[in-house]
């Protein structure tokens, strides 16, 4: 009876073409568009957890126990023991390797007017370790230890039209809480993949950077990263009990999730997404519902006959159920399928948000490359078919209470 | 006929015994007059300090400051963290020398409003001449007592848009010709900047303020004390200490 009701839909599935590629590619383009979405969101993630570990905040992120309090302030003198605390890190169990770090806010006087920008202190030779540094250098080299060298993301280095070889005079709040600057030659030009960092960062060696602030042999912070697996919350919470009872100094340790909002924020939008997701099936459903129905309309002779020679109400739901259950899933295979055709195309080319993206104090790549989610693409087909499927069930129960009677009125 | 003779005569010892009283009493452009020459020297080599105040806490920066007139000026600061610093305040501009940098730094527009060395005191503080008449109306406001000091009290409000304040309030030493107080506001009566003398000291025959506090009301929690240790007056100082090819050395 079944296979009689699947080829019984299948046949008047093809009995209007037009009709049914209509529905098809409705639920194909809400599949594709959900597929797109969630892979750009993937990838979104994928670069901001990235990103985030490797310049902002490390997968753990220490650093002077008041400093975020008063960080509006530019407490250049909040910092932190480097050598002390690294003897205590390389006994703590699930870290890989960790970066001192040292961000502070600084002018560039440059013909007589002075330009804003941030200038990092980092270990060139402790970068490389934690992350590929050198992929940052778009022209020239990264600075030497020991030299008052920077390398300047390449938008500022623009704006301020500087080249490599110029000298730029750095002024900033010492650790002292004075004033002090200091000359430094261009000896390379960046490109950070995130573009706030382009426009307002450069860097420069961390010992000359601590001469320069007076910070003797401390720094702002330590970024740290964990083994694959470490919960790194509670790592975070490990470092600091152990350097509490070890140095006697309280910091603040926290893992990135708990530092960077921004990041909840994606997960959130994701979250929302998946409510979009529905809405977005619920639209294409409608192309259905509205086909369903025309089909009972205008069959109405045959669903007369179909009730008169005996078929029930129930059986007429499933016929025409199934009829929609073949139509989404073929319009969701085929929407799906192009969904990871283009988000393999651009996740091989990119998506340039550089103009979009421009100005903003975000931390996500200017170049997306969209993340293909194997078990979300499932997810999204199953959900596409279940839901476009469900959609047909409204008429299907119309089309059921249909009296033979007046069905045969319309012969 | 009698009464009358006696009534012009008093009138007249009345009005004798007005006219010195009058003539003594000073205006308020004399006062400020007396004031800025009191505080302009020819030369004058001062040692002293800053005790800066934020909330983080009190820091320490001592140097030496040479001067001409009041239009030339160049500190050096000699406590550790600022060593070899420098601020050279010419006819018309400050720079500033720092020995890491290769070039000198001149303040202007809005970074003159940057306190020196993260204190109270703004470079532009330092600008503008001691003059203060052909840039401020002065009103006497009558006399009032700061400590134990009776003190003439003075508003001036700026006639020219090249001074820091738009509109002062300050109290005169009747005595030393010293300001002991000072209410710094902008045009509409907002309170910048508060100056009070709180110790004065004897250097030769001259009574100066030795320590004075200055608070930036912009900034919470902040006041700089500034504290003079040593000071000479009308020293011969060589000329090219104020110029720009020797603000190096």
């Amino acid at each position: 009876m079944t296979t009689r009701l699947m080829k019984t839909a299948l046949r008047n599935i093809t009995r209007n073409m037009r009709r049914s590629l209509l529905s098809g590619i409705a639920i194909a383009v809400a599949a594709m568009s959900i597929v797109l979405l969630f892979s750009l969101i993937g990838g979104m993630r994928a670069d901001m957890e990235t990103n985030l570990k490797d310049f902002y905040s490390g997968s753990v992120q220490l650093q002077h126990a008041d400093y975020e309090e008063f960080e509006r302030y530019n407490p250049v003198h909040l910092t932190v023991p480097y050598q002390e605390i690294t003897e205590v890190l390389d006994t703590i169990d699930g870290i890989t390797t960790y970066v001192p770090r040292t961000t502070f806010p600084s002018s560039l006087y440059i013909d007589e007017t002075t330009n804003g920008a941030i200038g990092v202190g980092v270990d060139f030779a402790q970068e490389a370790r934690y992350h590929d540094v050198e992929a940052i250098v778009h022209e020239g080299r990264l600075p030497s230890s020991g030299k008052n060298e920077i390398i300047m993301g390449g938008n500022l280095a623009q704006d301020l039209h500087l080249k490599i070889g110029d000298q730029v005079t750095i002024l900033s709040t010492t650790a002292a809480r004075g004033t002090n600057a200091i000359t430094m030659e261009i000896v390379g030009i960046a490109a950070f993949p995130v573009g706030a960092m382009n426009t307002s960062t450069f860097w420069a060696p961390l010992d000359r950077v601590q001469y320069f602030l007076r910070m003797d042999a401390q720094v702002q912070r330590i970024l740290i990263k964990t083994e694959e697996g470490v919960q790194e919350q509670q790592l975070a919470a490990t470092i600091a009990q152990e350097l509490s009872s070890r140095t006697g100094e309280t910091y603040d340790v926290r893992s990135w999730k708990q530092i960077n909002l921004m990041y909840s924020f994606i997960e959130l939008a994701q979250l929302i997404y998946y409510f979009v997701g529905v809405f977005f099936f619920l639209l294409g459903s409608t192309v259905i519902i509205n086909t369903t129905m025309m089909v009972i309309f205008e069959r109405m002779r045959e669903i007369g006959t179909l009730a008169a020679l005996g078929m029930h109400g129930k059986e007429l739901v499933r016929l025409f159920f199934l009829e929609g259950a073949f139509i989404a899933t073929i319009g969701s295979f085929v929407g799906v399928l192009a969904g990871v055709g283009i988000t393999s195309y651009l996740s091989r080319v990119g998506i340039d948000f550089t103009d979009a993206l421009s100005g903003m104090d975000f931390e996500i790549s200017s170049v997306l490359y969209p993340q293909l989610n194997v078990w979300i693409t499932f997810f999204v087909f199953f959900y596409s078919v279940a839901i476009a499927s469900l959609a047909t069930l409204l008429p299907s129960k119309r089309a059921a209470k249909i009296e033979p009677v007046e069905a045969l009125r319309y012969i | 006929m009698r009464t009358k003779r006696t009534q012009k005569l008093l009138s007249l010892l009345v009005m004798i015994c007005l006219i010195p009283s009058s003539l003594a009493a000073m205006s308020a452009e004399e006062i400020i007059r007396k004031t800025d020459e009191m505080q302009t020297f020819d030369t004058a080599i001062t040692e002293g300090e800053l005790q800066i105040t934020d909330r983080f806490g009190t820091k320490i920066s001592t140097f030496i400051a040479w001067s001409r007139g009041s239009e030339e000026s160049l500190i050096e600061f000699t406590s550790t963290a600022e060593r070899g610093q420098k601020i050279l305040r010419t006819v018309d501009s400050i720079y500033l020398y720092y020995p890491d940098a290769q070039e000198l730094i001149r303040m202007q527009g809005a970074a003159l409003r940057q306190g020196m060395l993260g204190s109270d005191v703004s470079y532009e503080d330092m600008t503008g001449d001691n003059d203060r008449l052909s840039q401020y109306e002065v009103v006497l406001d009558g006399e009032q007592v700061i400590g134990d000091r009776m003190c003439y009290k003075l508003s001036l409000t700026a006639t020219t848009r090249s001074v820091p304040y738009p509109k002062e309030t300050i109290w005169i030493d009747k005595e030393h010709f010293i300001v002991l107080k000072g209410e710094y506001s902008t045009k509409s009566g907002r309170l910048i900047k508060e100056i009070d003398v709180l110790e004065t000291g004897r250097f030769d025959d001259l009574v100066l303020a030795t320590t004075t506090r200055i608070s930036d009301t912009m900034k919470a929690d902040s006041q700089t004390l500034m504290i003079i240790r040593e000071l000479q007056v009308n020293v011969p100082i060589d000329s090219r200490i104020f110029s720009l090819d020797e603000l190096s050395w």
